[in-house]
């Protein structure tokens, strides 16, 4: 993959990331404050976004979203295969690990 | 129950509070508590919804059924997401069960479990966080946030997750779907 496309990707990426978010925060902010892991204000900040700026905050050389989680055991146990895909116990311990950790962050943010 | 003197909007609002917990399945116990409406306007809502009665009967008051090991799993999900939303937004704490039971309806689906708790107890967990008589402990192992009694030693908890219980899930009902899908394979 060369830069050119690699920009391009970043910006395709950039771009519908945004308009995502900006459409969850409008039609259910708190619930959209969960899925994102966003605070209060950034999701403020982005919702007030015009297309315009959207636009050029999408032609950026860096990619607008990051991984939330840094944790190795949430990683792998959303990797993990499970023995019994009728109930997958790893990706449920995976979702209270993740929804803990938004909780705490949102705390520090608060 | 009912103020005298609401406004129009008001009622609006409240009625479709209600409609939006009935779906969830909220028993009448729930509705009567959390939503200022008479109870005939709530049966009759009920019933327009539903399309039947509401069931009768006590509800579930023991914290015993959230400690049992797929309860607290999930109890401990739900608990992990209206903590979350009730930290991050100024909802009233209906609106956030109702928030934060909607996203645990996803979340199990996504996870292929079948939903344990209902409404009426994910209400029934708020409150009784609210009397202090249920809180969450951090697990040694994962970290995790978990459901346990306030007055639980938790020095060295550990969750149910990271230490699976030998009969863990094996319900009569989980056994009954073996059995049953063993004789559709013969």
């Amino acid at each position: 993959m060369n830069t050119e496309q690699i920009l391009n990707e970043i910006r395709e990426a950039n771009l519908s990331y945004l308009l995502l978010a900006q459409n969850m925060i409008r039609s259910d902010r708190e619930q959209a404050l969960y899925r994102l892991g966003l605070s209060e204000e950034v999701a403020a900040m982005v919702a007030g976004l015009t297309t315009a700026q959207v636009l050029k905050i999408a032609a950026s050389n860096m990619l607008m979203c990051s991984f939330r989680f840094d944790d190795r055991l949430v990683w792998s146990l959303l990797g993990s295969e499970s023995r019994e895909k009728a109930s997958d116990v790893a990706g449920v311990h995976a979702a209270i690990l993740m929804s803990g950790r938004n909780a705490s962050r949102a705390a520090v943010a608060a | 129950m009912a103020k005298r003197g609401r406004s129009i909007v008001d009622e609006g609002r409240e009625i479709q509070r209600a409609i939006e917990l009935i779906k969830l399945g909220a028993r009448l116990q729930v509705l009567e508590t959390e939503i200022h409406l008479s109870r005939e306007r709530l049966l009759r809502l009920y019933k327009e919804i539903q399309g039947k009665s509401p069931p009768k009967g006590m509800l579930p008051f023991s914290t015993d059924w959230f400690m049992t090991w797929q309860p607290n799993i999930h109890s401990s999900l739900f608990m992990g997401i209206y903590q979350y939303l009730d930290k991050s937004s100024e909802l009233e704490e209906i609106d956030v069960i109702t928030k934060a039971y909607q996203l645990y309806l996803e979340q199990a689906g996504a996870c292929g479990m079948e939903t344990v708790l209902s409404l009426t107890r994910a209400w029934r967990l708020v409150k009784f966080f609210d009397a202090g008589m249920l809180t969450t402990t951090g697990c040694k192992q994962c970290g995790g946030h978990f459901v346990v009694h306030s007055y639980d030693l938790t020095d060295s908890y550990v969750c149910g997750l990271c230490h699976i219980p030998s009969r863990a899930g094996k319900t009569v009902a989980s056994r009954a779907g073996l059995a049953a899908a063993a004789i559709g394979a013969s």
